[in-house]
């Protein structure tokens, strides 16, 4: 199946105005597949570190959101062990308000909501829901475990 | 006693029963005309009492920016690929980030972002001397029509009075409207919930409701016979109750309520509840606090009963749509959008680069022969890439990708003929300086250009209180001044040249509603026409309603629902 203009644009731009701090190259071979790396926000426990992610633009991208998931380990209360990402443009089937994916989102405003997601855990709405009741129990410990987790797994 | 003065008398048209209603529909739809009129001219002659507020009667007139900067922008954002990170941040956020683009602009300054407002319990509590004011003042929405005889001695004392006398709803009303402040506007739209194999809720026509006064309440409950037929989408300014045919709605079931620039929900004490997002309010036949609530917010009324097989029997989901107004009414944005595609395949090319691209492709629409659809927020896209999204399972609800505003494809198209005569006035200015903005097609009423405001004002000081002395009090001349009305639409040329004449040296970008006002306010002119109406020019004059107006509300996407608001399983007309 050819690759669709959207998707040929988005890539075009992504290459000639990347985003700081943020980093999403292609596979050769699939070019519907991006290996990303999203460097920690300033300010927050994820600081320093870069993490990576996979991103797939499904066949019906963009009228489906695309997949991504992150590779590096991460303690965050809305990211869970296997990396999957409670975020809710990043869905079409959940939560009371369904659907926050528009296909006027990118590539790029989708990578720099996960890169504010960092920089703003949400831990009422938990996907990783042990880390989120660390989170809201005792926040300074929780935090200093996403420190720990960074410098361990995302500053290699 | 019962004027026809502009101020006072559609304020109680729509909940006034039998023989009455009649009239006072034609006095609605005739106060629609004069009232607006007389408002502006009202207006630019206080302000012009008054210096300080010179600026912002200025910014209300011209009808190049009632948001000027902010919405550009914005919405611009949304439509052409981010280049910036906070850009596309800001499309992440859609929602919030439309508000509180709107209350940075500069018709707003004070609000604060909506945000913080989130913070429920904060803004509730902040919200409480507010609301209780506003029942006192309003006990009874329907009944509390101003007493006409107030509203125009308020309004010849208006300078004085200023704006905040709350007993005189309509007058405050449309001070407001000429306020740079945006109207408190809410729309509730039916919503499935798509992801859960619940059952579908009760279907009902969208509503609109622009509040007269902020200090209004929308009582929402179970519609019942004796209330009478509540309006779904009034032209004006209205706070008439809401009815769901369901049982699971209680009678006194939820409010709603504009408190601190913010609207808010409150269950009234339910049997069987309100939620919000999900969350019940309060406990069975409680009263809850105040809840804000925003756009893209999902109301339900009551849980299905007997796994609400039955109609009667579902549960009521409602979308919140609030504070969006802004975005109905004419703005940079959707101007610049309209000449741009008028000027389709006309001009150079070279005009259009870069400036709209279709969000979903990335390609640009600014190119003759493709198959475009705009939305009704002046959003575009090729009509291949945006059509997954019109036949979607929602149809005919459809929601903008852009800035996620909603909009029902079915409703009636709005025809009202002000872009008839609004292009035949344009015609007929062709002597004079005729401004772009006029024949840029329904564009709005109540767009006033700077440069004749000081026209307005001479007419508004000259005929104005002769109106108000005059105190018109039957309905036979109020008959007459339809009449005229009509009259002025088959003459519009005419009459428009009579009016320049008379009235306004350099009427540039005048619309015919501000020549309305000139030729029916003239003493004399009136009497010239005396004819009786037909019978079957009053429904022809209801729809000349030109609706696009400060009311903001009633654009032309609303649906204009003639079988009754219950229309629930589409066969209320038969009901």
């Amino acid at each position: 199946m050819a690759l669709p203009k959207r998707i040929i644009k988005e890539t075009e731009r992504l290459m000639a105005e990347p985003v700081p701090g943020i980093n999403a190259v292609p596979h050769e071979d699939n070019l519907r597949y991006f290996d990303v790396s999203i460097h920690g926000p300033a300010q927050s426990p994820y600081e320093g570190g870069i993490f990576r992610l996979e991103l797939f633009l499904p066949d019906d991208y963009p009228m489906t959101p695309p997949k991504i998931r992150f590779l590096t380990k991460i303690y965050h209360p809305n990211i869970d062990r296997l990396g999957r990402i409670c975020l809710d443009v990043l869905k079409s089937t959940d939560g009371p308000r369904k659907d926050n994916w528009s296909p006027a989102l990118q590539i790029r405003t989708i990578l720099l909501s996960i890169q504010a997601l960092l920089g703003a855990p949400n831990p009422d709405d938990p996907l990783a829901n042990d880390v989120a009741q660390r989170w809201k129990d005792d926040e300074p410990a929780a935090i200093q475990t996403a420190k720990e987790w960074t410098r361990t797994h995302a500053m290699a | 006693m019962e004027t026809a003065t502009a101020s006072a008398s559609f304020s109680d048209s729509s909940h006034r029963p039998g023989r009455l209603r009649r009239f006072s529909q034609l006095r609605q739809n005739l106060s629609g005309h004069r009232s607006r009129n007389s408002i502006s001219n009202r207006v630019s002659w206080l302000s012009s009492s008054l210096p300080g507020r010179d600026s912002t009667v200025t910014q209300v007139g011209n009808s190049t920016a009632p948001c000027p900067d902010s919405d550009q922008p914005t919405l611009a954002r949304y439509t052409s690929a981010p280049t910036s990170s906070s850009r596309a941040l800001a499309l992440d956020n859609q929602p919030s980030s439309t508000d509180s683009a709107r209350s940075n602009s500069p018709n707003e300054p004070s609000r604060t972002s909506n945000v913080m407002a989130r913070l429920r319990s904060s803004s509730a509590m902040q919200g409480r001397p507010p609301r209780t004011l506003g029942r006192t003042t309003t006990p009874d929405g329907p009944t509390t029509s101003p007493e006409p005889t107030a509203a125009a001695a308020a309004a010849n004392d208006a300078p004085a009075e200023g704006i905040s006398t709350p007993p005189v709803e309509m007058q405050e009303g449309e001070e407001e409207a000429n306020k740079p402040k945006q109207k408190a506007t809410i729309r509730f739209f039916p919503y499935q919930d798509t992801y859960q194999n619940s059952r579908p809720s009760l279907p009902f026509v969208p509503v609109a409701r622009t509040l007269p006064s902020e200090s209004c309440v929308i009582r929402v409950g179970r519609y019942s016979e004796r209330d009478g037929i509540p309006i779904p989408n009034p032209a004006e300014p209205s706070d008439a109750p809401v009815g769901f045919k369901s049982k699971v709605v209680s009678r006194k079931h939820c409010e709603f309520m504009f408190v601190n620039g913010q609207w808010h929900v409150k269950d009234v004490g339910s049997s069987s509840g309100t939620f919000l997002n999900h969350m019940r309010l309060s406990q069975p036949n409680m009263t809850s606090r105040l809840y804000s609530i925003k756009d893209g917010d999902i109301v339900q009324l009551g849980i299905d009963f007997r796994g609400g097989e039955e109609m009667i029997f579902r549960c009521v989901r409602i979308r919140i749509e609030c504070n969006r107004s802004w975005q109905q009414q004419p703005n940079e944005f959707n101007k610049n959008t309209e000449s741009l595609i008028k000027n389709l395949g006309k001009g150079d090319t070279a005009d259009y680069s870069g400036c709209r691209e279709c969000s979903i492709c990335l390609g640009s629409v600014l190119r003759p022969y493709q198959c475009l659809f705009m939305a009704a927020c002046a959003h575009v896209w090729h009509y291949k890439c945006i059509s997954r999204l019109l036949h979607s399972p929602d149809y005919p609800m459809f929601q903008c990708p852009n800035c996620r505003a909603f909009t029902d494809l079915s409703a009636e198209v709005d025809d009202t003929p002000e872009y008839e005569t609004e292009s035949k006035k344009a015609a007929a200015a062709k002597a004079g300086p005729a401004p772009e903005d006029e024949t840029e097609g329904p564009s709005r009423s109540a767009t006033q250009t700077p440069a004749e405001a000081p026209a307005t004002n001479a007419a508004g000081e000259s005929s104005e209180p002769q109106e108000q002395s005059e105190g018109r009090a039957e309905e036979g001349e109020l008959v007459t001044d339809v009449e005229n009305l009509h009259l002025r639409e088959e003459q519009l040329a005419e009459a428009d040249a009579e009016s320049r004449g008379s009235d306004s040296p350099a009427p540039n970008g005048s619309n015919d509603d501000l020549a309305r006002s000139a030729t029916i306010n003239i003493p004399g002119f009136q009497p010239t026409q005396p004819l009786n109406v037909p019978p079957g020019r009053s429904s022809h004059l209801r729809a000349d309603t030109p609706v696009r107006s400060e009311t903001s509300d009633d654009n032309p996407l609303t649906p204009r629902n003639d079988s009754g608001p219950l229309a629930f399983d589409g066969r209320a007309g038969m009901q």
